[in-house]
């Protein structure tokens, strides 16, 4: 069986079986490893990454279910330069990563939020990345991160 | 301080290796491939107690894809170690202890040939006879867990007392005595990675392992003795870790000999990633624990004396428990003033997992027990708790309950009326509190902790740095302190660039490892940043030395003449020369351009006998106020309001020494409301993150955090630690909200919603 999407916005195909999931494919395959496995059960949200413009963790989607599908991973954030985009920068203005492990899943899921919502609200951003578990911050810093850029994507900053 | 400071406490310093991980370009254990690398399985045990009676690796090998697989007859003396007690092998050997001790490793061409390797293993148990309940654990017919006694008697692991004067006759006297017990269940870390190891062979029979460990050092000397080989030939080199929080140092030395045995059998790169399951299993926790406490004081609210046990399930093995049963001694009776108090405490052995180091190490435990009970004295007198705890608390030149005094400035009261002043806490007393007609019960408690510095009495407190000037202008720091994502890098970095006098960009940390780094001692108690900041300042400080002697050089002054501003050095006709040149220079003078340092903790005394001495050379200290919303119909209850203040005497990385405040509070909230991990006749009851709950972003309220900067002579610009205190008042704190909501006492932790709800009806 094969699939063809766009990932991080490029042509791919690749062939998968039936069991394969996005975050095996991702990680294994392709060799993006900045999608995390934390549990591989869809009970920490460190996979998260967005398709057809959805939050989704990745360790539960089958890879099968991508033909034609448009996947976005933390590799596809950055600036084309390779610096850190807009949001990431804020992780890093905000102390919201420490060990970081769940920092590729977190900005995801700003990322998903803000393509649906550009003015959230503190209890929003909470909401969305309830599913995304953090050992490290306590989560204040993160949704810090998230407001700042939300306010600045809405004054006109970066993207 | 009169120094002024340029990063060292500036708001906006950033995490030094922070840009990797937002892009998602660091790479972790798990993110590591090689060509021709093999994946690692292993086979645990699936009961708590057993004898192995047959372990057949030959069907195994017969499975397609499986490279090898090895068992303890693999490795010198079973592959005997652990510290401080000697009681664990790389793989189970004669018995299985705990449910998840792993018996058998299978190296194959994939995960699923490796699995069915796994499968393939003739295993044969004859169980035992299961200890799970540590208050019977040292019954004389209970079964013998170890498989020798570790201090002559039964699974007795440990003992250790406080002895300051006779509690007994003020106990007698005293108007007020709260007699109560506390209870804990274990806690699981809940670092989102699991734990790994890779491990690469190299010609010559040495190996080089990337392991996602606490103390590389450690790991490769226990590696190597297992292996059979010299330290230098077992190179570990710690990647980026994704959390640990004192959970990723004995298994990880199991994985590690583990892996580096199958890469040099099979001469090919071995990976071992835990799966979620594994890892819950096999990992150690903090350890189950029950305290009771006898505390008594006068009708007008003085504390006078204090009589206190502690019992600690160490569970299968020892690990780090005789050390946190220790330092839950030292803490057990609270940040107060008594004439006299004593501590007994006993770890003990049983089949229930294993505890070993976990943030807080002891003080979670202690903490939790003595600050509900203070605030039951505080209540039996109708005294406003922060106003009990003022009265009551330790300040500078005060003794603590151990009969050592506190030297060093004390900010603990200062914390408490920041708390109480931040969260409106005199009105909240009055307007919140149990009102019998309403649904959602509404209150507010606080608690409060000191926390002795780095190790103690635990052992040599140093660490050594090393400072490099490159040709290219940067300047390289190593050191065998990690960094698992508390934030030492940063710390050091600045700390670096501050003595230097150079910006932090300039700065490169360098991995940590064993080839290149010096032996430092373990990464644990909070102790990174005072030795390793520490270290750092005077490396760097004598590094500066030979900076400023090439400057001297090349402007043809003396070296006093010679300052600073920015990166530049200016000479006494005020030409500036630009570091670089002075770099180049001393190059040019042949100039040896790195410099190493060593610094040790002032060495202090503690009598494991007697139970008396100093068992810190200083202490940190904190309050906490928290607010919660308690539905009366479920027993649910819901923190609404953090407030917390924490004594860690200069705050170097202010931006990192907050999120690790919130991140400390946040596992301390699950302490108290979810994150009981239990077991039944020896098996565990929770398998993955669906069973045990990790606080999510909607648990956990808005923070208030703030930091009381006290001066400490000897920290690195007057540092103290933060890492694990900022954690344990929390819980307490929580508990003590419910009180005020529902008038119901919790003295069991975590506190489980369905037996509030029982109290309510
Ligand atoms: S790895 Fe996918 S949710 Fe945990
Ligand atoms: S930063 Fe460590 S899990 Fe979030």
């Amino acid at each position: 069986m094969e699939v063809t999407f766009k990932l991080n916005g490029e042509m791919v195909t690749c062939p998968v079986t039936q069991k394969l999931t996005l975050m095996r494919l991702l990680r294994d395959d392709l060799k993006l490893t900045g999608t995390k496995n934390g549990c591989e059960h869809g009970d920490c949200g460190a996979c998260s990454v967005i398709v057809d413009g959805k939050l989704e963790k990745s360790c539960i989607y089958p890879a099968r279910n991508l033909d034609g599908k448009e996947v976005l991973t933390i590799e596809g954030v950055s600036n084309p330069d390779g610096t850190p985009g807009d949001l990431q920068q804020a992780f890093l203005d905000a102390g919201a990563t420490q060990c970081g492990y769940c920092t590729p899943g977190m900005i995801m899921a700003g990322e998903a939020l803000l393509l649906q919502n550009n003015n959230p609200t503190r209890q929003d951003i909470r909401e969305a990345i309830s599913e995304n578990l953090c050992r490290c911050t306590g989560y204040q810093q993160i949704v810090d991160a998230i407001q700042a850029t939300a306010k600045s994507r809405l004054n006109g900053g970066a993207k | 301080m009169s120094e002024k400071l340029q990063y060292v406490g500036n708001p906006n310093s950033k995490a030094a290796d922070g840009i990797e991980k937002v892009l998602g370009a660091a790479k972790y254990v798990g993110d590591m491939t090689l060509p021709d690398m093999l994946y690692a399985k292993l086979l645990t045990s699936p009961v708590p107690h057993a004898r192995i009676v047959e372990l057949d690796i030959k069907p195994a090998l017969a499975v397609e894809g499986v490279k090898a697989v090895i068992t303890a007859d693999d490795f010198v003396d079973h592959g005997f170690f652990g510290w401080p007690v000697k009681d664990m092998y790389v793989l189970a050997y004669q018995k299985v202890r705990y449910v998840g001790d792993p018996i058998a490793v299978v190296a194959a061409e994939s995960e699923a040939a490796a699995a069915a390797g796994v499968a393939a293993i003739k295993l044969k148990l004859e169980e035992l006879p299961v200890v799970s309940d540590m208050h019977k654990a040292l019954d004389p017919h209970a079964a013998l867990v170890p498989l020798e006694p570790q201090i002559g008697d039964g699974n007795l692991l440990v003992t250790h007392v406080v002895r300051n004067g006779d509690p007994e006759p003020i106990l007698a006297e005293c108007d007020v005595v709260v007699d109560e017990s506390y209870n804990f269940q274990a806690q699981e870390h809940g670092y989102i990675e699991t734990e790994g190891v890779f491990a690469i062979p190299e010609p010559g029979g040495t190996v080089v392992v990337f392991a996602n460990d606490q103390s590389p050092h450690i790991n490769r000397d226990n590696a190597a003795g297992m292996l059979g080989l010299p330290a230098e030939a077992v190179r570990v080199i710690q990647p980026p870790v994704g959390g640990s929080f004192g959970g990723k140092d004995d298994h990880v030395y199991q994985f590690t000999g583990q892996a580096a045995k199958l890469a040099l059998i099979t001469g090919r790169p071995v990976r071992l990633v835990l799966s979620r399951e594994e890892s819950l299993a096999t990992s150690y926790k903090r350890a189950a624990a029950h305290a009771h406490l006898k505390i008594g004081m006068s009708k007008d609210g003085v504390i006078r004396a204090a009589k206190t046990e502690y019992l600690a399930d160490s569970g299968a093995y020892a690990s780090q428990t005789p050390l946190s049963a220790w330092r839950a001694s030292m803490h057990l009776a609270g940040a107060y003033r008594y004439e006299a108090a004593t501590v007994d405490t006993k770890a003990v052995y049983t089949n229930n997992g294993y505890a070993g180091a976990f943030r807080g190490f002891g003080n979670t435990q202690a903490a939790a027990a003595s600050e509900v009970a203070i605030d039951e004295l505080a209540a039996r007198i109708g005294m406003d708790p922060i106003e009990f705890r003022l009265k009551n608390c330790l300040r500078t030149g005060d003794k603590a309950f151990t009969g050592n005094t506190i030297d060093h400035e004390a900010g603990l009261a200062q914390c408490l009326e920041w708390v109480r002043d931040q969260s409106g806490w005199a009105d909240k007393r009055k307007t919140l509190g149990f009102k019998s007609g309403d649904d959602v019960l509404k209150g507010i408690g606080v608690a409060c902790y000191f926390h002795g510095s780095g190790l103690g009495g635990e052992g040599t407190d140093y660490a050594r740095i090393t400072l490099t000037v490159e040709r290219d202008h940067s300047v390289t720091l190593q050191s065998g302190l990690t960094d698992y994502g508390q934030g030492s890098r940063t710390v050091f970095t600045l700390i670096a660039a501050e003595t230097l006098g150079v910006t932090p960009e300039r700065i490169i940390m360098l991995r940590p490892d064993t080839d290149t780094a010096l032996e430092t001692g373990p990464t644990v108690a909070s102790r990174a940043s005072i030795v390793g900041g520490n270290a750092t300042k005077v490396t760097a400080g004598k590094l500066i030395q030979k900076l400023n002697m090439a400057a001297a050089d090349l402007l043809g002054c003396s070296l006093e003449q010679i300052t600073r501003h920015g990166e530049d050095f200016i000479g006494p006709n005020e030409e500036p020369l630009a570091i670089e040149a002075v770099i180049d220079h001393a190059f040019a003078m042949g100039l040896q351009m790195s410099s190493q340092g060593y610094w040790q903790i002032p060495v202090i005394h503690w009598d494991f006998e007697k139970g008396t001495g100093t068992p810190y050379y200083t202490y940190s200290f904190g309050a906490q106020v928290a607010q919660v919303e308690v539905v009366k119909a479920t027993g649910k209850i819901q923190v609404t309001g953090v407030w917390a203040s924490h004594d860690g005497g200069k705050i170097i990385f202010p931006k990192g020494a907050h999120g690790q405040l919130m991140g400390g509070i946040t596992q301390g909230l699950g302490y108290a409301l979810t994150e009981g991990f239990s077991y039944k006749d020896g098996y565990p009851q929770k398998k993955n993150l669906k069973d045990y709950h990790l606080p999510t972003s909607l648990d956990v309220p808005e923070m208030e955090t703030h930091f009381v900067e006290t001066n400490l002579a000897e920290g690195p610009f007057g540092a103290k630690n933060l890492a694990e205190p900022v954690m344990i008042a929390i819980a307490p704190a929580i508990a003590n909200a419910v009180f005020h909501a529902t008038t119901v006492r919790c003295r069991d932790f975590p506190i489980s919603a369905d037996w509030l709800k029982a109290q309510l009806a």
